[in-house]
This record gives structure tokens, C-alpha cells and sequence, in this order.
């Protein structure tokens, strides 16, 4: 997404053509255009702009997934969820979620881009396994974490044993889940920001590393004020886009603790999923969704105002 | 000349942590492909195990016994679903790609912000209506609903369209000369210089339709039409505690021939999935 808001300048060429002849040659050129369009169009039309209007539509409707016929209530299902109990708490779940999971994810794959690039023997064999975990589906990941972070009889609480910490809670403490959860996704995730860091550190001139030793600047202050601000793209892009998929949460607790213990783990995605689902409110459910759609879309324009400003000052 | 004094204790820093590094990230997979080979009480042994004492396929018998667990099934049904899609988004996205990347015409700048305004809009927003639609056109528990909805990938007409701009115009209007049509020039120019942006694309949306769980979960309730995750959910949700080993070998069967896969291409798809994340730069 950084690289969309940077291209859209050498869009505003396009009102010229405007001005220019309607000439036969660029008839058939726009006929083609819409040729090459069409396919792309006809989904895009069906599976995204219509789907988008019909979501906003049942939202204002009492809609059973099962009844012939739906009542048309206005804005209630929207006034139910806000003083709804379960909504609040899912989405202080997914927000203390997505906080701990993004910062966690980004300090990790940070570090282990800065390892990995350093020259040493075997660097690809590092990068392989530390993305591994990525191209696991989110149910197996599911069944290892859930095995490993049991109470009784997990290797997680075998290892703390060994060093005389007693047996921890991990699942089943409602403080405690959402950083397991955390930190199974950090596991899972962490490879993707690492290869895209890994990426923008090799696109730094290794001319202005060698200025910064002539200067007799040590490793620490190379990272700081060469590494860390050149990366800066990256880092937004990573942040931005980790914020948005991690706030979509809904496999790895619905595989590891099914939302619970109580409600501790459930994530606005459970939550719309048992809606929908169980109680087939597809109305309720489609207000769930456009109320967590307003709550990202506004995080994330937030998210770029003050990491682009931050840029700026520097 | 300090520098060079201290770089080796650093190193011996730098191997000790990437080493731990890769132990907790190897370690789980070792877990899972260890224990699901063993016996129910071996698996429950306090200190646990990695390596089964007495190898069994116990487990895996029983995976391919039970009636309601179809993992062969479910391991095709995603594969094919995964690759089908995959490449309806390359064929879909890369046409539009070159009309906004080459042409020109009407409504363009308005079109290609009405799609980067989507890429705002979560995929919770469509997922109630596109479920009604598939059951008013009778999708449900159909490959046909497991493949199309996804496929106006609007990221993937943004990637192609980086990549296009930057093949040199030379080389397409050389083929205008030898009177290649427009679609000429995608088939024979465009589209050969842009395998490698191609098969980046496919690898990146054929890893995010595979591991995708929520939509297949909605769409399918019929056993034989599971997809893997949605197949693994059924699965955990039924024995999930009462037989580790069961579970932990349906994981394993899972996974290792996608872990296989990706040893084998992991230049590539390493590589792709890089591009993709970097805007196709």
C-alpha cells in the first residue's frame, strides 16, 4: 500500500486526454482497453462492489440466513451492537491482539533480517527455516500450539520445569491467552516482514556503511541512523499491513481455545462467525463487519498520518 | 582494526542466537512429525519425547479408518482449488494490468481509484453477501464457490501493472510494427518478459487461498468438499484433546508434502514472495 499512495502522482497526467481529438485510433484503443478490462470488471463487480452495497443493505435489516422475508429496522442492529457486551469485549481482545502480535512480529523479524544479512556461512539455510512456519496452514499450526502450550503435559511448561519455573496457565489463564496466541502468531508470521526487511537492508549502498566506519561510527549507531531511517518504507509497509491482517484474527483462536477461556480469546472475526453461523443473523453480522471495517480503515489512515509525519521531522 | 579484534566473539554471539533461532522455530515441526508416530502413552510421557521408542502407524491407520475424516480428499480439494484460483487471478489480473499499465481510455484514473479504495475495505464486509449469493446460485459445497469469489484481485493488478510500466516500450511497439494486434502484444511480448512477476503472483495468492479458513469453512458443509484448514477444523473440533495422536498425525499429513514443496522451490518461491511484498520491485 506504501507503493500505491507513491504511484498515484503520474495518475493525474490522465485529465489531459480529455482535451485531445476523439479520433477513430483512440476509439479502438479505449475499446480494447475495456476488452482487456472486462474479465477482471465482471468479478469485480459481482464479488466486490455488489457484495459491498448488499453488505451495507442487510445491515439494516432483522436478516435470518433462513427466513423468505426481512424486516427492515433502520439502524438498530447497529444500536444493539453498540451497547452490546460481547462486541466490546471481542474488540478489546483483537486490539490488545493486533498491538502485542504487530510490535512483537516486527522487533522479531527485524532482529533476524539483521542476522541473517550479516555475512556468515549459511545464510540460506537460516532463511528457509525461519520462513517455514509461514507455509503452514493455520489449523496445523492450531493443532502443534494448542499440544505444546498444554497445562499438563506440554513440552512449553516441560522446558520452564527445567528451570524451576512451576506450571503455567497459558490457555486457559484469561490473562495469558491473548499473549500465548501472540506468540504463536509471532512463530507462524515473523518470516514474510523478515524476507521483505532482508530485501530493503540490501537495497541500502554499502558506500554509505563504509562512509559511516571511516567516520568511526560503531554498529550500533550504523543501525540507528543508516539502517533504521532508510528502512523506514518498509517498516510502514510492514506495520500497516501486519495491523490489517492481525486485526482479521479468527483461525488460531478458533483452533486453539475456541474464544475462550469465557470469552478471553474471542476476536470480532469469531464473533461475526458465531453470529452468522449459530445464529444465522446475517444482519447482526454484517453490522459486526461494517463497524469493524470503519474501526480499520480509521486505524489505518491514523497509522499513516503519524508514521508519514514522523518521517517528515526527521 | 578494532572492528576486526571483536568480530569474532560477535559472531559467536550471532551463531549462538540464530541457532536458538532456528530451534524454536524447527523444534514444533520436529514435535508434531515425532509424535505422531508414537503410542497414545508415549505421546503423554513426562519428560516428553521427539523420537518414538516404538514407531507405530497407528495413528495414521486410524486417520484413514474414520469415516468422517477424508484427508487425501481434503489435501486434492485444496491443491486444486488453490491452483485453480491462482491461475484464474493470473489470467484476470494480468489483462487488466496491461489496459491500465499501456492504454488508454475513458474512466481510467477512476477506476483504478475505485480499486485501490477497495484494498481499504476488509473482506469480512463481502463475505455475508457473497455466502448468500452462492446459495441463491447453488455454489454452496461446489468448487465453483471455493474459486471465483476471490479471483478480482486487486492487489494483483496493482503488482502486474508496476511490472509493465517498466517493460520498455520498444520492444511492444517493434511488434505494433509487425502487425501484432493489442492482444498480440500482451501474449507474445508482455506476458513472456513477466514470468518471473507472473509466478511470484501465483505463489503469493496460491499460499493465501490454501491457508484460507473462514470462507471455505462458510461455503462447504459436506465432508468430501472440505479444504484442508476447514477439514482440520472439523477434525480438531471432534478429538482436538481426547487423541493427540490422531490430530497431531492428520497435522503431519497435512504439512509435509507442503514443507516438501517448498525445500524443493524454496529459491523461488522465497524470491516471489518477496517481490510480492515489495510492490513487484
Amino acid at each position: 500500500m506504501a507503493q500505491a499512495i507513491q504511484t498515484l502522482p503520474r495518475e493525474r497526467i490522465a485529465p489531459r486526454i480529455k482535451r485531445e481529438r476523439w479520433t477513430p485510433g483512440r476509439r479502438r484503443e479505449a475499446i480494447a482497453a475495456y476488452l482487456f478490462l472486462a474479465p477482471f470488471l465482471f468479478f469485480f463487480l459481482i464479488f466486490v462492489v455488489r457484495a459491498v452495497i448488499q453488505g451495507v443493505n442487510v445491515s439494516f435489516y432483522d436478516w435470518n440466513v433462513l427466513a423468505k422475508s426481512h424486516d427492515w429496522i433502520g439502524l438498530k442492529n447497529f444500536e444493539a451492537l453498540l451497547s452490546d457486551p460481547l462486541w466490546w469485549t471481542s474488540l478489546r481482545n483483537t486490539a490488545i491482539f493486533a498491538v502485542l502480535t504487530v510490535g512483537g512480529t516486527t522487533i522479531v523479524a527485524l532482529t533476524a533480517a539483521l542476522a541473517v544479512n550479516q555475512p556468515i556461512r549459511a545464510r540460506d539455510f537460516f532463511r528457509i527455516v525461519f520462513y517455514a512456519p509461514g507455509v503452514l496452514s493455520v489449523g496445523v499450526v492450531g493443532i502443534i500450539w494448542n499440544w505444546m502450550l498444554d497445562r499438563e503435559f506440554g513440552v512449553v511448561n516441560y522446558g520452564l520445569s527445567l528451570f524451576g519455573i512451576s506450571k503455567v496457565s497459558w490457555l486457559s489463564s484469561a490473562d495469558l491467552v491473548l499473549p500465548s496466541l501472540s506468540l504463536v502468531t509471532i512463530w507462524w508470521g515473523f518470516g514474510f516482514p523478515m524476507l521483505l526487511f532482508l530485501a530493503g537492508m540490501q537495497a541500502i549502498p554499502e558506500q554509505i556503511y563504509e562512509a559511516a566506519r571511516i567516520d568511526g561510527a560503531n554498529a550500533r549507531r550504523m543501525f540507528f541512523n543508516i539502517t533504521l531511517p532508510l528502512l523506514r518504507p518498509t517498516l510502514l509497509f510492514v506495520t500497516v499491513t501486519q495491523f490489517i491482517a492481525q486485526f482479521q484474527v479468527f483461525g488460531q483462536p478458533l483452533f486453539i481455545t475456541n474464544g475462550g477461556p469465557g470469552q478471553a480469546s474471542t476476536t470480532v472475526i469469531m464473533y461475526l462467525y458465531q453470529q452468522a453461523v449459530r445464529y444465522l443473523h446475517a444482519g447482526y453480522a454484517s453490522a459486526i463487519a461494517i463497524g469493524l471495517a470503519i474501526i480499520m480503515i480509521t486505524l489505518t489512515l491514523l497509522q499513516f498520518i503519524f508514521i508519514g509525519r514522523r518521517g517528515e521531522s526527521n | 582494526m578494532l572492528a576486526t579484534r571483536t568480530s569474532p566473539f560477535k559472531n559467536v554471539g550471532l551463531y549462538a542466537f540464530l541457532i536458538i533461532m532456528t530451534l524454536i522455530v524447527g523444534f514444533p515441526l520436529l514435535l508434531m512429525v515425532g509424535e505422531s508416530f508414537m503410542h497414545s502413552n508415549e505421546i503423554i510421557r513426562w519428560p516428553p519425547i521427539v523420537v518414538p521408542q516404538e514407531p507405530t502407524f497407528e495413528n495414521f491407520q486410524k486417520m484413514f479408518s474414520q469415516q468422517d475424516l477424508q484427508l487425501p480428499r481434503w489435501l486434492f480439494n485444496s491443491v486444486f482449488v488453490a491452483a485453480a484460483y491462482s491461475f484464474a487471478v493470473i489470467t484476470v489480473c494480468s489483462l487488466a494490468a496491461y489496459a491500465f499499465a499501456r492504454l488508454r481510455f475513458p474512466g481510467r484514473t477512476i477506476l483504478f481509484g475505485l480499486f485501490l479504495a477497495t484494498i481499504m475495505i476488509p473482506s469480512q464486509v463481502t463475505l455475508i453477501p457473497n455466502y448468500l449469493l452462492m446459495r441463491d446460485i447453488k455454489f454452496l459445497d461446489t468448487y465453483n464457490a471455493l474459486i471465483w469469489p476471490g479471483v478480482a484481485n486487486v492487489f494483483g493488478v496493482f503488482l502486474l501493472r508496476q511490472f509493465f510500466m517498466g517493460i520498455p516500450r520498444e520492444l511492444e511497439e517493434a511488434a505494433i510494427m509487425d502487425g501484432a494486434t493489442r492482444f498480440g502484444v500482451y501474449w507474445r511480448v508482455v506476458l513472456p518478459l513477466s514470468t518471473n512477476a507472473l509466478i511470484a503472483l501465483g505463489i503469493y495468492v496460491f499460499l493465501n487461498n490454501y491457508n484460507d479458513l473462514l470462507w471455505p469453512l462458510l461455503v462447504t458443509s459436506r465432508l468430501e468438499m472440505r479444504t484442508i484448514p476447514a477439514g482440520l477444523q472439523v477434525l480438531n473440533g471432534a478429538f482436538g484433546t481426547l487423541d493427540r495422536g490422531l490430530v497431531l498425525a492428520a497435522a503431519t499429513f497435512a504439512s509435509v508434502p507442503v514443507l516438501i514443496v517448498y525445500i524443493i522451490f524454496q529459491r523461488r518461491i522465497l524470491k516471489g514472495i518477496t517481490m510480492t511484498g515489495m510492490g513487484g520491485q
